[in-house]
């Protein structure tokens, strides 16, 4: 639920709730004072009546107005002075209506005489009537205001959070845009805004830090390897070597090549995500594909793995080194991950490239194969090359997708997003 | 011939230094920028090595200078900068190759000699050790005059070992020049085994002597001793 909506509600209900409770105090407020006005006015007449009594020695007649009425009763006891609400019947309109009644009793000539004095409370009912009615006006009013109030100019004032909110969604690491605040007048979301860019620019620089760390450590790690590269080099011309020495080298040599392969996986993988390689041009996907496989062939053909292919004509816009890189890494590991005697099945169209390979029998994890040095137990890979290739369509918007049928692991490249 | 290498790390310097002058040529090499720009334009060499980064300058510069005066030299870049435009800035001055860090000199040797024949023989030449004979403009490789039916992998792989002849030319390096060093697959050589054995039986069936020797698992070397 919306902080505003959550916020609208509540502060309906209250408000609801709120003047209907004033409703019914103004009501019983007013009532009582109206009900004493009627009170005295019916005591006035029980004094008239009273001092005609004393000073004639007799009720005065009874009285039947169009709103106020005197009536006696005989009765054996005298009656206990009280108020009571009554009906008031009005002759003129020829209706009941409410009415105000002072019953006492008076003795004349030993001879107890019920009194009731009565009035009309038309006009007070009228008057509350009238007051119930502008409570519930105000009421309505105050609803539509403030649902006014909610709804346009309370959406208006949180703008400059719905600006900022959708600025951090779309917040990534590896953007060169800087979030920027919305102008706004009001203090919190002047802070909101001056700690969220702060924040950012800061996890950026940090971020840009160390992304800078690991350029420069590769970078100088190139130079050790390559002078370790060279010495190997020429070490093997230095003469005759048995067997285990041999073995020795060539596992030194692996390594040194699998430390190569690797720091420029990392450096790669920087350039990428600081968008250095830019040299975009058109490519023609279904030619290079062909070129690949004829580079590839001997390594097909020493594990037996039979290719078919469905290729479309289609061009893409990308650099063509890194497209060549992505093509190299999904084959690689279509042969690498490959058994003997296995399949390799590729398939172009305008809107995706789908390299399909047999393999082991299980799936992989496809929230882990894109982290980096996430790699097979056995792989002797660098651990990098999916991540690369993600990392490769990532940047031009392609979405890079892994999927296992029936014993086939596939990569599939959508052009369109 | 002469070759100049400008490289301010001395280890790979030596390696060069040791790998080029093994073959007769004259090799001489300069840590420095100065260094460098005083024996360029003291000497004439057929094949200059290029370090970009240098202590006191950039190679570049050094480069320039050499198209400026109109040096003949095969200039060859080495440099641990991999970035797409260096190597273009570098071959739009005028450098022939480009060569990234960490190689294997006998890729390096390679490209050196590729260089030096484009520039001493204009492009085509015929190339002869004993009784092959190859064709580099029509890419055509011979045995006693019998023209051979070699695959392009199979002609790169034959001229990458006549360039470095007398050299153990190690497994990676191998693979690294002939399917490009993205491929990825260190775990498995047995590709190139099976590739090499297919030139060594062409080469024997068209009377060749075998030239090409195993060295226990670590390389390959072409020799005729």
């Amino acid at each position: 639920m919306k902080l505003l909506a959550r916020y609208n509600r509540i502060n309906l209900v209250v408000t609801v709730i709120i003047l209907f409770i004033t409703g019914g105090v103004y009501y019983g407020a007013i009532s009582y004072i109206l009900n004493n006005q009627v009170d005295k006015e019916i005591s006035i007449e029980e004094q008239e009546v009273i001092s005609y009594l004393s000073k004639y020695g007799k009720l005065p007649p009874e009285v039947d107005y169009k709103d106020q009425k005197v009536s006696y009763y005989n009765t054996a006891y005298p009656q206990k002075r009280r108020f009571t609400d009554t009906t008031f019947y009005n002759k003129k309109e020829g209706e009941y209506e409410a009415g105000r009644a002072l019953v006492t009793s008076a003795n004349v000539n030993g001879v107890n005489h019920k009194i009731v004095i009565a009035e009309s409370k038309v006009e007070t009912e009228d008057l509350i009537r009238l007051i119930f009615y502008i409570t519930i006006a105000l009421i309505l009013f105050l609803l539509l205001i403030l649902f006014i109030t909610n709804r346009f100019i309370l959406n208006r004032i949180w703008q400059p959070f719905y600006h900022i909110l959708q600025q951090l969604k779309t917040f990534r690491l590896t953007d060169q845009n800087e979030i920027t605040g919305s102008v706004t007048k009001i203090d919190e979301f002047t802070e909101l805004n001056d700690a969220v860019t702060a924040m950012a620019s800061r996890v950026k620089n940090d971020y840009r830090d160390l992304k800078t760390f690991t350029e420069n450590a590769s970078h100088e790690l190139l130079t050790p390897i390559a002078v370790i590269n060279s010495k190997l080099d020429s070490l093997i011309q230095a003469g005759d070597y048995d067997e285990p020495q041999s073995k020795l080298l060539t596992d030194v040599y692996d390594a040194v090549s699998r430390l190569t392969r690797l720091n420029q996986s990392l450096l790669l993988l920087v350039k990428i995500e600081n968008r250095l390689v830019t040299d975009e041009q058109d490519v023609d996907l279904k030619l290079l594909i062909e070129e690949k496989l004829v580079q590839f062939k001997e390594l097909f053909n020493d594990k037996d793995i039979k290719i078919t292919t469905a290729l479309q004509d289609k061009q893409i816009n990308v650099s063509k080194y890194l497209i060549d890189i992505l093509l190299n890494n999904l084959l690689s590991n279509a042969i690498r991950h490959n058994h003997t005697g296995g399949v390799i099945d590729i398939v172009l169209t305008n809107h995706h490239l789908a390299i399909k390979n047999t393999g082991a029998d299980t799936a992989l994890v496809p929230a882990d194969i894109y982290k980096r040095f996430n790699k097979a137990k056995n792989s002797e890979g660098t651990g990098l090359g999916l991540t690369l290739s993600k990392q490769i369509c990532d940047n031009y918007k392609f979405s890079l997708e892994y999927g296992y049928t029936q014993s086939y692991h596939s990569f599939t490249i959508s052009f369109v997003n | 011939m002469k070759i100049l290498i400008i490289e301010d790390e001395q280890g790979l310097c030596e390696s060069i230094v040791g790998y080029f002058s093994e073959d007769g040529n004259i090799c001489e090499y300069a840590n420095s920028y100065s260094a460098a720009m005083a024996k360029v334009s003291l000497y004439n060499y057929d094949c200059i090595l290029l370090d970009i980064s240098l202590p006191d300058g950039n190679g570049l510069d050094i480069l320039k200078y050499l198209k400026q005066q109109d040096n003949q030299a095969g200039i060859l870049i080495i440099s641990a900068k991999n970035s797409l435009d260096d190597k273009l800035t570098g071959l739009d001055i005028g450098a022939d190759d480009y060569l990234v860090k960490p190689f294997h000199l006998s890729e390096l040797k390679a490209r050196v000699m590729a260089i030096i024949r484009r520039k001493s023989f204009n492009g085509s030449n015929i190339m002869v050790f004993n009784e092959i004979t190859i064709d580099m403009m029509a890419k055509e490789v011979k045995v006693n005059n019998n023209s051979l039916k070699f695959t392009r992998k199979e002609y790169m792989l034959l001229m990458y070992f006549l360039a470095n002849k007398g050299k153990v030319v190690s497994k990676n390096a191998i693979a690294e020049h002939l399917w490009g060093d993205g491929i990825d697959i260190a775990d498995n050589f047995d590709f190139i085994y099976s590739h090499i054995k297919n030139v060594r039986k062409k080469l024997e069936e068209a009377g060749c002597k075998d030239y090409i020797k195993a060295t226990y698992g670590m390389g390959y070397k072409l020799t005729d001793q």
